[in-house]
């Protein structure tokens, strides 16, 4: 017995030093270009950071930074409300949205092959220099035209559309309404690329056998939805809002981060440091909290 | 109720005589009033959906090609038609003069050759390192592996913008404090060494992807090769990745196409390097100097979205080729990664 244990245990510690070699690499260069970096931002959010031709010279200063982000910078606040209000209402819409498409797009119908091409495209795109054009934010080339197309291009969306269609003559009211969901329309069907992807592979997950005999039962597609459907891709719910939240922060819309970047580029590492921290804080414990509470609901199948 | 045996009776002798309309006409009679509401529902459903459906997809559809249709529609164009506003989608002079001029504004050839070598480079180191970390994630258990793996979250879940000023001290004096230190700006090592490291553009993803992915995999398999001898590392080298094939495919794909539309990492590192995304985003500078040998020509705002749209067009083409070719990889690759779960 005592020879067996011992014989088991070098094995089970041979096979733990293997993993650390796994992850050795990985490790290594986490520390490097991540772990250090993260901590140096975190200690320049609460200095006052001097840039020398040579070196950075920091000196502690306490919450200055924080203080100075929170009352008295002009633009951040502001930002940062409306980028967090923004998420707060988009999340859950691409979330719907993108699992409606996904359902439609499980059934069969001709064509579907190239519906499906089209809406996974703004996966390729949607992360590049070419969606920033598209978008319309060209503030950075100060383009004045491109304002102009990019005005043109968001808000006559619909328009042109109906135009396109032969519907004329909608009254003004009625426009300024569509060109307002048309704009969001845009944002929405843009970025769900991944998270239709995503509820997709969820979707083909279910059984042939519950559909038959959801039908066989003479169930409603509303009941089947509802019964069948969604407790399937709830696990998929809470990845592809974290994946949403985590896709704003790189949006190329992003007030915040554009205002984090434009501060350090006039070498205010400072501030936009301590901005950078209160953004990704409330984000993070927003993501923490709607973790919990999802994973209180939600049934893993797997694990 | 009461008549339904003398129903079956005469069903049991005539059915044979009856046509098939009347057939159905007597089944029917037998059903129950909800089940015939279901019918008709089910019917009525069947036949409105597929429109509706249509109308929704085509819709929908129509926002995600718009501006590639636009861009299509520009790129070929005089630019004097951006003035004329009788030119909606169909150009008046078609012409191939705006994609040459911009493919020599943006020196395309040699940019795209300088981008894919770094894209694909990066890429496949990036697969490796974060293939192999995920498999030691997912099959050994060591002390602080919990911990560990809370990092891997933690990368995924922090802007790039967080962390990428003390980034760029760190490459610019890379090395040992105070025994030696190189500048790393502008070398393309800044984007190898992250890459072969794992902590690549989104590489935390890619870490749990494969994480994911190899949990899923039956443990047999490595029972298997280590009974024959094989140690750890060979076993993953010969069974894991071979069986794996298909996910490394899609991850690799994935890898490409952010690499491909990275803008924000490499402005950040480089100055002098080109890649495709730094020269679309600053096409409008690039394009004065080049073509009108003047920084600051004037250009009329209006008649500039012709090389704009052209810049856009030859920037995603050769991504536009790779996701015709390789589509399936992309969408159905995810299904079978192991994401799932």
């Amino acid at each position: 017995m005592s020879s067996k244990k011992a014989r088991k245990l070098p094995y089970q510690r041979r096979k733990a030093l293997y993993g650390y070699g796994f992850i050795s690499l990985w490790l290594v260069g986490t520390v490097i270009f991540f772990l250090i970096p993260l901590i140096q931002s975190l200690r320049y959010s609460f200095c006052e950071v001097k840039v020398n031709p040579g070196s950075l010279e920091t000196e502690f200063a306490g919450l200055k930074k924080y203080i100075y982000a929170l009352n008295e910078d002009q633009y951040y606040t502001e930002y940062l409300s409306s980028t967090l209000l923004e998420t707060l209402w988009k999340t859950p819409l691409i979330l719907i949205f993108s699992l409606f498409i996904a359902v439609i797009l499980n059934q069969k119908f001709r064509g579907r092959t190239f519906a499906r091409a089209v809406f996974f495209l703004p996966v390729i795109i949607a992360t590049g220099p070419v969606f920033k054009i598209i978008s319309g934010d060209m503030s950075k080339t100060g383009n004045t035209g491109a304002q102009r197309f990019s005005t043109m291009f968001s808000t006559d969306l619909i328009g042109e559309l109906m135009e396109f269609l032969g519907i004329y003559g909608l009254s003004d009211k009625m426009n300024t309404m569509i060109s307002a969901v048309a704009d969001n329309i845009f944002g929405i069907v843009w970025s769900s690329g991944i998270q239709i992807i995503l509820f997709l592979a969820a979707l083909q997950n279910i059984p042939s056998s519950a559909r038959e005999a959801a039908e066989v039962e003479g169930a409603t597609a509303w009941e089947y939805f509802w019964k069948i459907t969604f407790p399937y891709v709830t696990p998929f719910i809470l990845a592809n809002f974290i994946y949403t939240v985590i896709d704003s922060f790189t949006s190329p819309m992003n007030q915040v981060m554009n205002r984090i970047l434009e501060l350090k580029s006039q070498w205010d590492f400072g501030e936009a440091s301590a901005m950078a921290w209160i953004y990704f804080a409330i984000v993070l414990a927003a993501i923490g909290i709607v973790t919990f509470i999802v994973n209180k609901f939600v049934y893993y199948e797997v694990d | 109720m009461a008549d339904t045996p003398q129903a079956a009776v005469k069903t049991a002798d005539e059915i044979g005589t009856l046509s098939r309309k009347e057939r159905k006409k007597l089944h029917m009679q037998k059903m129950t009033k909800e089940e015939l509401a279901y019918l008709r529902r089910k019917s009525v459903t069947d036949k409105v959906w597929p429109f509706f459906r249509a109308f929704i997809l085509i819709g929908l559809g129509f926002v995600i090609m718009y501006p590639l249709i636009y861009m299509v529609s520009c790129a070929f164009r005089e630019r004097g038609d951006m003035s004329d506003p009788t030119v909606m989608w169909i150009p008046r002079h078609l012409t191939l003069d705006i994609i040459r001029e911009t493919v020599q504004a943006m020196d395309f050839w040699n940019t795209l050759k300088t981008t894919l070598v770094l894209n694909i480079g990066c890429s496949v180191v990036q697969v490796f390192s974060c293939a192999l970390t995920g498999y030691g994630f997912a099959r050994f258990s060591f002390r602080g592996k919990k911990l560990l793996f809370v990092i891997v979250i933690m990368m995924i879940l922090v802007p790039t913008q967080v962390i990428s000023l003390p980034l760029y001290s760190q490459f610019r004096y890379f090395g040992i404090k105070g025994l030696f230190s190189i500048n790393l700006i502008d070398s393309k090592l800044t984007m190898y060494l992250p890459a072969i490291t794992g902590n690549g553009i989104r590489s935390g993803l890619m870490i749990l992807i494969f994480r994911q992915f190899f949990r899923g995999m039956p443990k047999e398999l490595e029972d298997a090769a280590y009974i024959d001898g094989c140690g750890p590392f060979m076993t993953f080298i010969r069974v894991m990745i071979p069986n794996a094939a298909s996910s490394f495919l899609t991850v690799f794909l994935f890898s490409v196409v952010w690499y491909w539309n990275d803008y924000y990492v490499s402005t950040t590192f480089f100055t002098n390097t080109r890649t495709v995304a730094l020269m679309l985003t600053n096409l409008d500078s690039e394009l004065k100097l080049r073509l009108f040998n003047n920084i600051s020509a004037n250009i009329n705002p209006r008649e500039a979205i012709v090389w704009k749209e052209a810049g856009c067009l030859i920037c995603i083409a050769p991504l536009l080729l790779m996701y015709v070719l390789l589509q399936k990889h992309f969408t159905e690759g995810i299904e079978r990664s192991g994401i799932v779960g």
